[in-house]
């Protein structure tokens, strides 16, 4: 028994000697273990350093979109004013465009028209700062041989010389706004929702990363930031919003939103002012004189993609003839 | 002593195994694979929104040099040349306008100038019912043909629009047809495509169309 021993309770570090302390030699070999340890132990966790990049304490505490008011939205574009300018050195324009009233954005897409040449890919690339590094597209280009509409048979990885091809056609596919959109139903933080005016969108400091969306939806419309984005520092936009093209972070998802820095100013998208066939037309649809009403009224509006599905994408392909 | 000894062999151990762990993530034992290879940035070409081609009104606009198209430098006003034609009907242009490659539509029954340019005048246009106009105005011209396409064009729909879709917050602009269509071969020649999506790491490719093209790759 060694109920009448000082260091019965296992409290002292040279216990058992008889010396009721700690000799020089066990200090030394203690403390040296003890200091590798904590040392080793530092390594270990050197890749939590990254965590600086993912969410600062101001983020973190942040209020969900819909709750936050003026003053607190105020803060939060200045947080992402200071952060966009540390880290690409460049000062940009942050807003928080709201949606307009009596407007409902419709993009219509004329198959007899578009070429495949992927310009639209890039222009959004370039509008609304993906990474290039891995590159995150929103929009690609199926190439479909005539006289099918089997996606099973659309190839978007063709690399032809020339484009267009005798006996395909092209069909560029991106976020159709759905007005039934299944990638809100699956977002178990509602991070993700429909605007006023039919536009999806995604709040980048509320999104967890959990892929729900990018699972959910039918059009393959949702990118996940696998790796934290790289942007060359002289191909930023510097106009953006907060629901729309500011820098994401890594481990966010992220998708098209009809280019909320330029369409909630009244702009065309950018993928429509790159088009050099004419083939992309966007407006709101319920201005009847407006150009995608037209379109509604007078062409053959065929497909909803893949409308049996019920998600009723406000984005429309038609044919000229 | 024992004692002494158990924490110390465990303290070693859990040393170690960070160590281990330290030297794991330093060199990326487990972590992500990296990318094929780098991406390279897209060619600037591809975010580039001016139109197809250069029309003779834009190229005045901008202040090129206009008298390539000064007709009467080298014609006669009112002294109508006549046209050549080959045994199948192709029309047979005199060298001076051998840069001019006459394809409009798969027929051959638009292979006359005077279709389109005034035999009188070769600085004017003239549409079907006499009316005449001026080079840099040719829209209308090809409407009094392509009907459905100008109805279209009108409506802002053929063609792109450009600026504002909300037209009480900025300004629009329309092209006219020549500032895509070449109004001797309209049909859009082929253009390079802008790199298609790169995949995060080497994946098998999907079947292809044609091995021709999935070899150019």
């Amino acid at each position: 028994m060694t109920s009448n021993s000082p260091c019965s309770s296992g409290g002292c570090a040279g216990g058992g000697n008889g010396n009721g302390g700690m000799n020089r030699r066990s200090f030394l070999r203690t403390s040296g273990v003890l200091a590798s340890g904590i040392a080793a132990l530092a390594a270990s966790l050197a890749p939590l350093r990254d965590l600086t990049d993912y969410t600062s304490a101001e983020q973190f505490m942040q209020k969900h979109y819909k709750e936050l008011s003026k003053d607190d939205m105020e803060k939060v574009l200045d947080r992402i004013t200071r952060e966009v300018e540390k880290q690409y050195s460049i000062r940009p324009h942050v807003k928080d465009y709201k949606p307009m009233d009596g407007v409902e954005f419709v993009y219509c897409l004329n198959l007899t028209r578009c070429i495949g040449c992927r310009k639209c890919v890039h222009a959004c690339v370039a509008e609304n700062n993906q990474s290039r590094d891995p590159e995150i597209q929103y929009i690609r280009v199926l190439k479909m041989p005539h006289g099918s509409f089997d996606m099973e048979k659309g190839d978007h990885n063709y690399a032809s010389p020339t484009v267009p091809e005798k006996g395909f056609f092209y069909m560029p596919v991106q976020c159709q706004q759905c007005k039934n959109p299944p990638c809100v139903k699956v977002c178990p933080v509602k991070a993700t929702w429909q605007e006023a005016d039919g536009i999806t969108v995604i709040d980048y400091d509320w999104c967890i990363g959990c892929r729900y969306c990018e699972a959910a939806c039918p059009y393959f419309a949702r990118r996940f930031n696998w790796t934290k984005p790289s942007i060359p520092k002289d191909r930023i936009n510097p106009e953006m919003s907060y629901l729309g093209n500011r820098p994401r972070k890594q481990g966010v998802m992220e998708k098209c939103h009809f280019c909320i820095q330029r369409t909630r100013a009244g702009k065309y998208p950018a993928c429509l002012e790159v088009c050099p066939a004419g083939a992309r037309k966007f407006g709101n649809i319920l201005d009847p004189n407006s150009e995608v009403s037209y379109i509604m009224r007078n062409k053959k509006v065929f497909v909803q993609l893949k409308e049996e599905l019920g998600t009723s994408p406000r984005f429309f392909y038609y044919f000229d003839v | 002593m024992i004692l002494n000894d158990r924490k110390f062999l465990v303290l070693a151990a859990m040393s170690v195994m960070f160590l281990a762990l330290a030297a794991a993530f330093a060199f990326n034992l487990w972590g992500r694979t990296p990318p094929a290879s780098p991406i390279p940035l897209a060619d600037p070409k591809f975010v580039d929104t001016s139109p197809s081609r250069v029309a003779i009104a834009e190229f005045i606009r901008k202040g090129g040099d206009p008298s390539d198209y000064d007709c009467d430098i080298c014609h006669e006003k009112n002294k109508p040349i006549k046209i050549k034609f080959d045994a199948e009907n192709n029309i047979i242009l005199p060298k001076e306008h051998a840069d001019i490659a006459l394809s409009h539509g798969s027929h051959k029954r638009n292979n006359n100038c005077y279709n389109c340019h005034d035999e009188m005048n070769l600085s004017l246009l003239q549409t079907r019912d006499g009316k005449q106009l001026k080079l840099v105005d040719s829209t209308p011209l090809c409407g009094s043909c392509h009907g459905p396409t100008y109805r279209d064009w009108e409506a802002g729909v053929h063609g792109r629009t450009s600026g504002f879709w909300n037209r009480d917050m900025g300004e629009y602009s329309r092209l006219g047809c020549p500032s895509c269509h070449n109004p001797h071969s309209p049909k859009f020649p082929g253009r390079e495509p802008a790199p298609g999506p790169h995949a995060l790491h080497p994946v098998a490719k999907a079947p292809a169309h044609n091995e021709a093209e999935r070899n150019h790759e």
